[in-house]
């Protein structure tokens, strides 16, 4: 399996967010790609030391956000169909948490629409500047 | 199938209650973590799950229905304490108990033996507290038990030891197998149970998912206007389950909708609102620990 996961059970994010949280990202990277098989509840468990219901329960969403599929007895894959699509889902479903965050963050500090704004479009010009 | 019921378990030792109306229910396959000061009444439950003590009122069932002593043969207990004899080998306990129970895997408790690096030849009386506690959890888990209760099952065990432990309690349950365990390592509980309970002087104070837990229960913090800003909003409002300040800083311990507690903080006139995750150990502390003792925590 290619996907490599860190999992860090003392943080007080549920693990099973954690999980999912990676599993999006390693889709959206193409790390994992459609049709491609995840490790077993079982496998995930065991590699991570981590309770295997917690596992199934991220494998349970991720199935209800239509980003993998499980076929009973032979284990759980990304879903096939509309693989870009699921990907760039993925990927904006990562992007989305961190800027909400990001943004509240900057709302506890006192700053303003104008001003968050400022440093949305800085930040945009710096790491995703329009391409000339 | 193994699901286990406690039902309003009450145990006294005279004046003195160790468990009070303790009610349980553990489902089938669930890795289930006891958490809980000393004292608090853990082993007392676990004995009295098992028969071991009476209860003085209340019922524990087994897939429904109260133990009988064929029970046994499907559950396998470590107690806190050792019960191996001293003058006896390891090799001795493990013929005493193959003979006991039908399902005993002998090749596992080599395996599992050897784990642990320990050397069957040699007698009880010749281990430290450490070798004892791995000796009874390879001789438990080699039962092939569909229901484990293990009082601290790394007591005394290097960090490497107290790895395998987690790890042989994970590949339990990857089988199925309904694990209830006590430890004041909350480190292995958060990785190992699905489900905790804390005790707390005999008496049930919390219980739910691990990852339920982490998700409902968060800190907001904020700095108030003013010194007088009243708050006595957040200490009657049912979400929040303690309202620390020290001057202007206010900590809100939350339990549910930290989002909407946050946004009410604000509306206060509160800045620099946050909301901070809570692993297992700041959600045990801060529901075990009597309000004054985080105090020092809002001194930033």
């Amino acid at each position: 399996m290619p996907i490599v996961m860190t999992i860090d059970p003392r943080s007080g994010v549920p693990i099973y967010l954690q999980l999912i949280e990676q599993i999006k990202r390693s889709v959206a990277l193409g790390v994992l790609t459609a049709g491609e098989q995840l490790p077993t509840v079982k496998q995930l468990a065991v590699d991570l030391t981590i309770n295997p219901n917690t596992v199934a329960r991220a494998y349970r969403d991720l199935e209800k956000d239509g980003l993998i599929e499980t076929a009973s007895g032979r284990g759980s894959f990304v879903r096939a169909d509309g693989a870009t699509q699921n990907a760039q889902t993925a990927g904006s479903d990562v992007a989305r948490d961190t800027l909400e965050s990001a943004v509240r963050e900057g709302k506890a500090l006192g700053l303003d629409r104008a001003a968050v704004r400022k440093l949305f479009a800085a930040a945009l010009d710096r790491w995703l500047p329009e391409e000339v | 199938m193994s699901s286990i019921s406690i039902q309003q378990l009450t145990k006294t030792y005279g004046p003195f209650a160790a468990v009070s109306d303790l009610t349980l229910d553990i489902p089938d396959g669930c890795v289930f973590g006891l958490l809980g000061p000393n004292g608090a009444g853990k082993t007392t439950t676990f004995k009295c799950m098992l028969g071991m003590a009476r209860s003085t009122s209340g019922t524990t069932l087994f897939n429904g229905a109260p133990l009988v002593p064929a029970s046994f043969e499907s559950i396998a207990y470590v107690p806190e304490r050792s019960v191996l004899y001293d003058w006896m080998t390891i090799a001795e306990h493990v013929q005493m108990t193959r003979h006991a129970f039908k399902a005993f895997d002998v090749a596992r408790c080599k395996e599992l033996l050897a784990l642990f690096s320990l050397n069957e030849k040699q007698r009880v009386r010749s281990l430290s507290k450490g070798m004892k506690t791995a000796v009874a959890v390879a001789i438990a888990f080699a039962r092939r038990a569909q229901t484990l209760i293990l009082d601290e099952p790394t007591t005394g065990l290097d960090p490497i030891n107290q790895r395998e432990v987690l790890n042989l309690i994970i590949n339990e349950a990857t089988r199925g197998t309904t694990i209830v365990f006590s430890s004041h390592q909350i480190g292995q509980v958060e990785r190992a149970a699905e489900r905790i309970a804390i005790l707390a002087r005999g008496r049930l104070i919390l219980e739910g998912a691990v990852d339920d837990l982490k998700a409902d229960r968060k800190i907001v913090d904020g700095i108030l206007p003013a010194d007088d800003t009243p708050l006595a909003a957040f200490s009657t409002d049912p979400r929040v389950a303690r309202a620390d300040r020290n001057g202007r800083i206010v900590r809100l311990v939350v339990i549910a909708d930290a989002d909407g507690v946050a946004t009410a903080l604000s509306a206060a006139g509160a800045q620099g609102v946050r909301i901070l995750d809570l692993n297992l150990e700041d959600i045990f502390i801060n529901a075990v620990a009597p309000a004054s003792s985080t105090a020092d925590v809002v001194e930033v």
